[in-house]
């Protein structure tokens, strides 16, 4: 079997991917807009094409505490879930991130209730950054099939060894099909690995306790080691990236973060997910119009691309960061992290924040373009 | 052959060596050493938090002797089927054991229990219950006892004791039983049944802890070897095979009322019941019959 060139919705390019890495135990529950990743692989595990175990757990909670029994055995693992789901799951999203298993888990980011919606905005992921999990953001199906692929080799590496939560907006990606390059099943395979020398791996042979009471410094050293393993990962990220375009050909900026327009500029727009795409719309509209403005789209949100952003803010004149998700009583997660990267380095370069999007909110570029204007 | 206490002296392998912070006379850690000894060869724990995430120890010094693993209060029969399939799929053998008490089993944990017992997940749960939730200080949990005194029920528990073994029955289990750390052998012989059984199986043990009952650490056997006398606890196994529930051979007698003990003898060595009403009394005696009522239906 060869590359294949399919119209795809979000949520079939990430099973497509996972079929393709083959992973030993999927766990999950439904939830929209999350439901079909599951359900297709359900169909392909039942129906023989896929050899891993499947468990229909009963909740949320279950679906990442099974995963993660399963990667404590050394399995290679796979659950995906949205919104209300995450937020159920919400002790494991820790307790798998502080035991740093390397699960993989597809977060179709929804809004959260009340009142009810299944509409796209980051709340749900973005409440989770302080959890120990890489996450990366996508722009359009391609992507989201490359970057569940790039997650497991990015979550398996001994010298990282951390769950990754590749994220994509609900319905925006999830529900729409577009053109998606489908690569070689072996090929996806041989660029990931197989999983038989495993991070961790219960044996009854060689009994371990993981988890027992701690002391203070012990607990330390351990989270301690988590930083360090988040900041190794800016470089892990970034090599994946490079190694996937030398393999596939299809390159999304360094890893981190990818730039659109002319590196000069009088405006910077900086965003995530599908609204960071679209911007690069506004971009070409307001280049056109002889308006000297650039994009920026943070691929991983965590590691945080601190680097990268001092970078940007030391050649630009002004920031507009356009958020999909607010801390309330304060601004959104995006403008505050830069905010935080440019204090911290004396970097005096305007942050003008806007938060946009919420619940579904469509974000046309005219509508983008007409907040750059206003802010140049 | 039944196990004979001999046979439990010369143990191939231990489960619970020395150093570990149990309470003197903890049921629920002599109940580990020989219900997890017995198998301990293949045996992979998963414990929720509960008195057993503490009194394994820590650091270097954890006390199991086999591959433990420490997880969220509502999960462990999730962590332990996830386990149990990747085990599988790497074509290793292991016998793995859900370890829970009350709490992280008829209460917070109910609906993972169920939903592996739904899936048939090839798993044993052992439930070991001292009837209160002893890590946070001895509150009420489902599986307490009308008329106990507990520090959420300082004026006696009123609600109905949740009979965690009968609802497992319900939902199909493979195989069910119900156990006491008075009679050890017996206990034994239970784990090493379980898991001959396919699929999900669960173990409920009577677990005195003399913190909570307020009982004599000295008598932790015999409190717990009167609750089987007064007809409080019975002991039976059931499997979803033949459907029918046979009592254990130690407790069979207590079918029959006039055999039992009057349940204040059992009450009266415990502090936890101190100051019940007759009416109080009257309730637990009735509990206890409607349990009786119940797996009367399943007894030849
Ligand atoms: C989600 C959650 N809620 C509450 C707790 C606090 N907690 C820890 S152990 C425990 C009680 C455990 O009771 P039980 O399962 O009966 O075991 P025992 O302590 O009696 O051994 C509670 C309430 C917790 N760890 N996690």
């Amino acid at each position: 079997m060869a590359e294949e060139v399919v119209m795809l919705t979000g949520n079939h390019s990430v099973s497509e991917a996972v079929k393709r890495v083959k992973p030993d135990v999927i766990a999950a529950y439904p939830i929209t807009p999350q439901t079909a990743i599951i359900e297709y692989l359900s169909k392909l595990v039942d129906s023989g094409e896929m050899d891993s175990h499947f468990i229909r757990v009963e909740s949320e909670h279950s679906a990442l505490a099974a995963v993660a029994g399963a990667s404590w055995a050394g399995a290679r693992t796979f659950t995906a879930t949205s919104s209300q789901g995450l937020l159920y799951m919400g002790e494991w999203v820790f307790w798998t991130g502080y035991a740093r298993l390397p699960v993989v888990m597809a977060v179709v980011n929804r809004c959260l209730a009340p009142g009810w919606s299944i509409w796209v905005d980051l709340q749900d992921s973005m409440a989770f950054r302080d959890a120990g999990w890489i996450q990366i953001y996508n722009k359009n199906n391609q992507e989201v099939f490359d970057t569940t692929i790039q997650s497991y080799k990015i979550a398996e590496s001994k010298d990282i060894a951390l769950p990754v939560m590749p994220c994509l907006d609900g319905f925006v990606l999830s529900h729409t099909s577009s053109k998606v390059i489908l690569s070689d099943p072996e090929e996806v395979y041989n660029f990931v690995g197989d999983y038989s020398d495993p991070i961790i791996e219960i044996d009854t042979g060689k009994p371990f306790a993981y988890g027992s009471i701690v002391m203070p410094d012990k607990y330390n050293k351990d989270r301690k080691d988590l930083m360090e393993a988040m900041e190794r990962a800016k470089a892990k990220i970034k090599a994946v990236n490079k190694e996937f375009s030398e393999t596939f050909g299809r390159t999304y900026g360094n890893g981190l973060i990818e730039k659109y327009g002319d590196d000069d500029a009088d405006l910077t727009i900086v965003g995530i997910g599908t609204m960071a795409d679209e911007t690069q719309q506004a971009i070409d509209m307001l280049t056109s119009e002889g308006l000297k403005v650039n994009s920026v789209r943070v691929r991983t949100f965590r590691p945080f691309p601190t680097e990268d952003i001092i970078d940007i803010a030391k050649k630009n004149h002004k920031l507009l960061v356009i958020d999909r998700s607010v801390s309330f009583g304060h601004e959104g997660h995006l403008q505050m992290e830069i905010e935080s990267v440019l204090k911290r380095n004396s970097i005096d370069t305007p942050v003008i924040g806007k938060v946009m999007g919420l619940g579904g909110e469509d974000v046309p570029y005219t509508r983008i373009a007409k907040v750059a204007k206003e802010n140049l | 052959m039944p196990t004979t206490l001999k046979d439990l002296m010369n143990n191939p392998k231990e489960a619970l060596l020395k150093g570990h912070f149990a309470c003197a006379g903890c049921g629920s850690a002599l109940a580990f050493r020989h219900a997890i000894g017995a198998i301990a060869d293949k045996a992979v724990v998963v414990i929720p938090a509960c008195c057993t995430s503490v009194y394994q120890g820590f650091g270097r010094g954890v006390a199991f002797d086999v591959p433990t693993i420490n997880v969220a209060f509502a999960s462990s029969d999730a962590v332990a089927a996830g386990i149990k399939h990747a085990m599988e799929k790497k074509g290793k053998e292991a016998h793995v054991v859900a370890w829970a008490g009350d709490g992280g089993t008829a209460d917070i944990g109910i609906a993972t229990l169920i939903g592996a017992c739904d899936r048939q997940d090839n798993i044993l749960h052992i439930m070991y219950s001292n009837n209160v939730y002893s890590n946070t200080g001895g509150q009420r949990s489902g599986d307490t006892p009308i008329g106990a005194r507990t520090t959420t029920t300082p004026f006696g528990n009123k609600a109905q004791r949740k009979m965690v073994p009968f609802i497992m029955m319900a939902n199909n289990a493979s195989y069910v039983a119900t156990a006491s750390v008075a009679y050890i052998p017996d206990l034994v012989d239970k784990v090493k049944k379980a898991i001959s059984y396919d699929g999900f199986k669960f173990i409920e043990i009577d677990a005195s802890c003399p913190v909570a009952w307020k009982s004599d650490s000295a008598d932790s056997i015999k409190v717990a070897r009167l609750a089987v006398e007064t007809g409080v606890w019975p002991l039976f196994e059931w499997d979803n095979k033949s459907n029918k529930a046979v009592l254990s051979k130690r407790g069979s007698k207590f079918r029959n009322k006039e055999n039992r003990k009057p349940i204040e003898e059992w009450l009266n060595i415990q502090g936890r019941f101190k100051g019940m009403s007759d009416e109080e009394i009257k309730n637990l005696y009735a509990d206890v019959d409607r349990q009786w009522t119940f797996l009367e239906k399943f007894l030849e």
